[in-house]
């Protein structure tokens, strides 16, 4: 039985998924830690453990939400002392240091060519790659771009801008008529980072930017300074919303949705409270980063949010066939759709719900993103690295003529960490 | 020293006086009546950025109702099975020993009690992870236990001093009238002393209370969930993956406030002289 599992995990998965238990029982024990404290998400994830649950009735289920917050800062604790079977946690280098600790089980058998997971969530296997080999599967994702006002954009002529320059030229029409680009709040910095990302990636391409994070750039180099420029243009015209540095992501909505500003770099998470306050899909648009240099691959950030096998698992037989029930184009369509967590489904055969901004970004990651997906700043970047240098971002867009320092500053940090 | 009672000031002072009052006090109050405000707004108001104007719909009972059908009753729960237990654990432990200090004469008296007040002069912060690390070794991680049995030992100190000084000022002259009759020690402190000193008693329990029942710092590092975390902690549980949901947190917070104030409104009397005893001797 167990031997049979473990050579056909992509078959089960299909069975499991689709015609239930009659073929396919699992029995014993199966841990899940669950860092998905929050009423919305516990609820999705509760009930798709219980579909499994369903399919397994033999299977002894034992589920463990733990704070999102807490959960952090608790991983490698119980990563090490009373390792789960299952887990969720984060792509990229977020799983590193993990990883390298040999704290997580590798999976790459589930990921081998021609398996389903292989093909249906091929957009992610980058993210879920490290030293060559896959250390989970996926679950969710969503979009990064510009959400902006599309009757405030009409009002002034302009149309979403398909380079740098026409960015530019919108943003002094914007501004010629009084109100501010951009709005942003820095005060817990990730959101500068944003910006960085997508500039980066734009001006010198996912390749450059992903080099960086691993720390083989200096942050002298000129090229990241060719970065920092296309930045300052916007900062020196006065593209960005005042005092931003002293309010968070939400507090800098209302600038938007009054009107004040045009538009706002963001994660798709920011559509729910544009919407409730009263912002409809006529008024609300959303478009991709443009293009910065011409010829540079678009590459999107698109953080993802994982389930992985921990190295000290008791029940790994059973958790990989977990992990494959979760990577179903199925429970994928599921647990993504707007009742639920309202995010893209990872797997490119699931279907996605009738939503602008969800179409918009499944088909902007799924066909518009050839260059690759990042997993968003401070997600890629090591920790310390990342806090020290969206610390400067945030310098830098307050005063944009302390670059040399900031990027000196930054220079010695890289030195430091890798 | 003392301000000088307003009635004895010129008639200008007293109108400038009476005209600044409501002012400052509307100043002194802004954070509260914000969150009062707060708890009462939909959700939608705080993207529009109305965060002082009128809400823009009344929504006291949505907002109170989801936060009374969250886990926020079982944090509440939790945050008296931690307050009490410590009070009664602390206020009991430093009875004796603030007798045996404030009694007996004998070598290292003076050094022991210096070293619960020692205690007291440790930034908490520093003891993060040593304490951490202990209540993982005991297994009371997480625990409801392990929170009141660090709370009971480091509230000691305080406690011990504040007990001990007060037992220093009752006149000993019944302690040694009650030797002369033979009495067992014993039967002394709870005859004798322990009657005395109920006033001390009624005001440390409203001080511990409301200490631990504030307290934020240790409820995060030694609790992580539902199960043993106190409201303090439990609070930031509404707050969406990617928004604070500053309604319900607000909601949350004046009904999490509401033990302490009426405690404190109960015993007033006991909680003012709690602060003043051990300043007058």
């Amino acid at each position: 039985m167990r031997s049979m599992l473990k050579a056909s995990v992509a078959a089960l998965a299909t069975v499991v998924a689709l015609t239930g238990p009659a073929s396919a029982e699992l029995t014993g024990d199966l841990r899940i830690n669950l860092d998905t404290s929050n009423p919305a998400p516990r609820a999705t994830m509760e009930a798709m453990i219980a579909r499994f649950q369903a399919a397994n009735p033999a299977l002894n289920i034992t589920t463990t939400v733990i704070d999102r917050e807490a959960y952090k800062t608790q991983i490698r604790n119980f990563l090490s002392a009373d390792a789960p079977d299952v887990l969720t946690w984060y792509a990229a280098n977020r799983m590193r240091p993990y990883v390298e600790a040999g704290l997580l089980e590798d999976v790459s058998d589930m990921w081998a060519d021609g398996t389903t997971i292989a093909n249906e969530l091929a957009s992610t296997k980058g993210a879920m790659t490290i030293d060559g080999k896959q250390w989970g599967v996926p679950y969710t994702y969503y979009q990064w771009g510009i959400y902006y006002r599309k009757d405030i954009y009409e009002e002034l002529g302009l149309s979403e801008p398909a380079n740098f320059d026409e960015m530019l030229s919108n943003c002094e029409a914007m501004i010629a008529s009084g109100r501010k680009c951009y709005t942003i709040g820095t005060k817990w910095l990730w959101t500068a980072s944003g910006w960085f990302d997508y500039l980066n990636m734009r001006t010198h391409g996912f390749d450059f930017h992903m080099s960086m994070a691993r720390g083989e750039v200096e942050w002298t180099d000129p090229r990241v300074r060719e970065t920092f420029e296309n930045w300052g243009k916007l900062v020196r015209m006065g593209a960005f919303v005042d005092d931003h540095q002293n309010k968070d992501w939400q507090q800098s909505l209302p600038f938007l949705v009054n009107g004040e500003a045009g538009a706002i770099l963001k994660g798709n998470f920011a559509v729910a409270p544009l919407r409730d306050a009263g912002l409809t899909d006529d008024q609300l648009d959303f478009h991709q980063f443009p293009m910065i240099t011409e010829g540079v691959a678009m590459a999107e950030d698109a953080p993802t949010d994982t389930f992985h096998i921990a190295a000290g698992a008791q029940n790994k037989d059973n958790a990989r066939a977990f992990l494959a029930f979760v990577a179903s184009a199925a429970e994928q369509t599921e647990i993504n759709n707007g009742s639920n967590l309202g995010q893209l489904p990872v797997n490119a055969t699931s279907s996605i719900d009738d939503d602008k901004f969800l179409k918009e970004g499944f088909a902007m990651l799924s066909s518009n993103s050839p260059g690759g997906v990042a997993q968003f700043f401070d997600r890629d970047f090591p920790a310390e690295m990342a806090k020290a240098a969206m610390e400067g971002m945030q310098e830098f867009m307050v005063f944009p003529d302390n670059l040399d320092e900031i990027l000196e500053r930054l220079e010695e940090v890289r030195q430091d960490v890798y | 020293m003392f301000p000088k009672p307003i009635e004895k000031s010129s008639r200008q002072w007293q109108i400038g006086y009476q005209v600044l009052l409501p002012f400052a006090m509307l100043l002194w109050l802004a954070p509260l009546i914000a969150v009062a405000l707060f708890s009462i707004r939909p959700d939608a108001d705080f993207s529009t950025g109305n965060y002082w104007g009128i809400p823009s719909s009344f929504e006291f009972f949505t907002n109170y109702g989801q936060v009374i059908n969250s886990a926020m009753p079982r944090y509440i729960l939790n945050s008296f099975m931690i307050t009490l237990p410590t009070m009664v654990g602390a206020v009991a432990l430093s009875c004796m020993t603030g007798f045996a200090l404030g009694v007996y004469k004998f070598r290292g008296n003076l050094l022991i009690f210096f070293m619960f007040i020692a205690g007291n002069f440790i930034p908490f912060q520093i003891l993060m992870v040593p304490v951490r690390d202990l209540t993982l070794d005991m297994g009371l991680y997480n625990t409801k236990t392990g929170l009141v049995l660090f709370h009971i030992a480091f509230q000691t100190g305080f406690c011990t001093l504040f007990m001990r000084n007060f037992i220093r000022a009752l006149p000993f002259e019944l302690i040694e009238a009650a030797r002369v009759e033979g009495i067992a020690e014993w039967r002394i402190f709870w005859y004798v002393v322990l009657p005395l000193m109920r006033p001390a008693i009624a005001a440390l329990c409203v001080l511990i209370f409301t200490f631990i029942w504030n307290d934020y710092f240790w409820a995060i590092v030694l609790t992580t969930g539902e199960n043993a975390q106190p409201v303090t902690a439990g609070i930031t549980s509404f707050n969406a993956q990617f928004r604070a949901m500053y309604h319900l947190m607000s909601a949350g917070s004046l009904i999490a406030a509401l033990p302490p104030v009426i405690i404190f409104f109960l015993l007033q009397r006991h909680f003012i002289a709690g602060l003043t005893l051990g300043a007058v001797k």
